[in-house]
């Protein structure tokens, strides 16, 4: 607990954005893993086995979550994103905008990483949602979609609204204008 | 040939994977030729590798973004005693 607790709970932090919903994870991620440790062969790091754990506990409380705020699927908004960038025969009309420092300079920088964590939070859900169990968890398309009701169609609009949501956020806290 | 739109759908339901060898190809070859998509493919990859390399950073650090509040931490710990205890004496 002492060695592994904090880092399952920054772990589901990062993922839930809510200290409750994290810490429910945190125990019920100890009880399943001390109720399965029979089944432990030793082949990995226990803190990488109790984070497989937890990561099926984070998807239970994001369906749990979605159960409760039922993802609003805004046809509107989804044509509006599609016309912006197309034209009736499909060809773009415009380009995405270029980042505005380069992310992959900034890889080495622990201070990024903690900004990056910070600028998840500023993606709305459900699209942080959707970031979070695809990108994050790398779970399967059919499987978030099963996860958040939601048609591959839309899982797509979700993800291009997390990145440049994400995107934005990075910008302004990473240019050195609001790094906290 | 793929129009932009397919392209950008492809590259972001990442089932690019999936595609039989041609159309592979044919997008290869539209990514590279459309500035568009080579911008947007560009910014999917970007991602991606981002938050690979987020895993990777938090694997090691995670710790540093929150910590579990000692009156929990505390709490948990008597339940998993207690647990413990239980499936010891069963």
């Amino acid at each position: 607990m002492d060695r592994y607790g904090n880092y399952l709970y920054a772990y589901a932090m990062s993922r839930l954005r809510n200290a409750d919903a994290a810490a429910d994870c945190v125990q019920d991620t100890f009880l399943a893993g001390i109720k399965a440790l029979e089944r432990f062969d030793g082949s990995r790091d226990i803190k990488f086995w109790l984070r497989g754990i937890m990561r099926n506990k984070i998807v239970d409380q994001i369906r749990k979550s979605i159960k409760e705020n039922k993802v609003d699927i805004d046809n509107e908004d989804e044509t509006l994103l599609e016309s912006f960038w197309f034209k009736y025969s499909g060809i773009a009309t415009t380009n995405p905008d270029p980042w505005q420092f380069n992310p992959r300079k900034a890889y080495d920088n622990t201070e990024f990483w903690d900004v990056f964590n910070v600028c998840i939070d500023k993606v709305k859900p459900p699209a942080r949602q959707a970031f979070v169990l695809r990108m994050l968890e790398d779970m399967e398309t059919e499987e978030v979609c099963k996860v958040m009701d939601i048609t591959p169609n839309y899982l797509w609009v979700l993800l291009h609204r997390a990145r440049q949501q994400l995107k934005v956020a990075l910008e302004e806290k990473w240019t050195g204008k609001d790094v906290k | 040939m793929f129009t932009c739109k397919q392209v950008s759908h492809s590259l972001s339901k990442e089932d690019y994977a999936k595609l039989s060898l041609t159309k592979r190809l044919f997008l290869q070859l539209h990514v590279k030729l459309c500035i568009f998509c080579g911008k947007f493919n560009r910014q999917v990859m970007d991602g991606q590798d981002m938050c690979r390399h987020f895993k990777q950073y938090e694997a090691t650090n995670c710790q540093r973004a929150a910590e579990l509040p000692e009156e929990q931490k505390n709490e948990l710990k008597a339940l998993l005693a207690a647990q413990t205890a239980k499936s010891s004496e069963s």
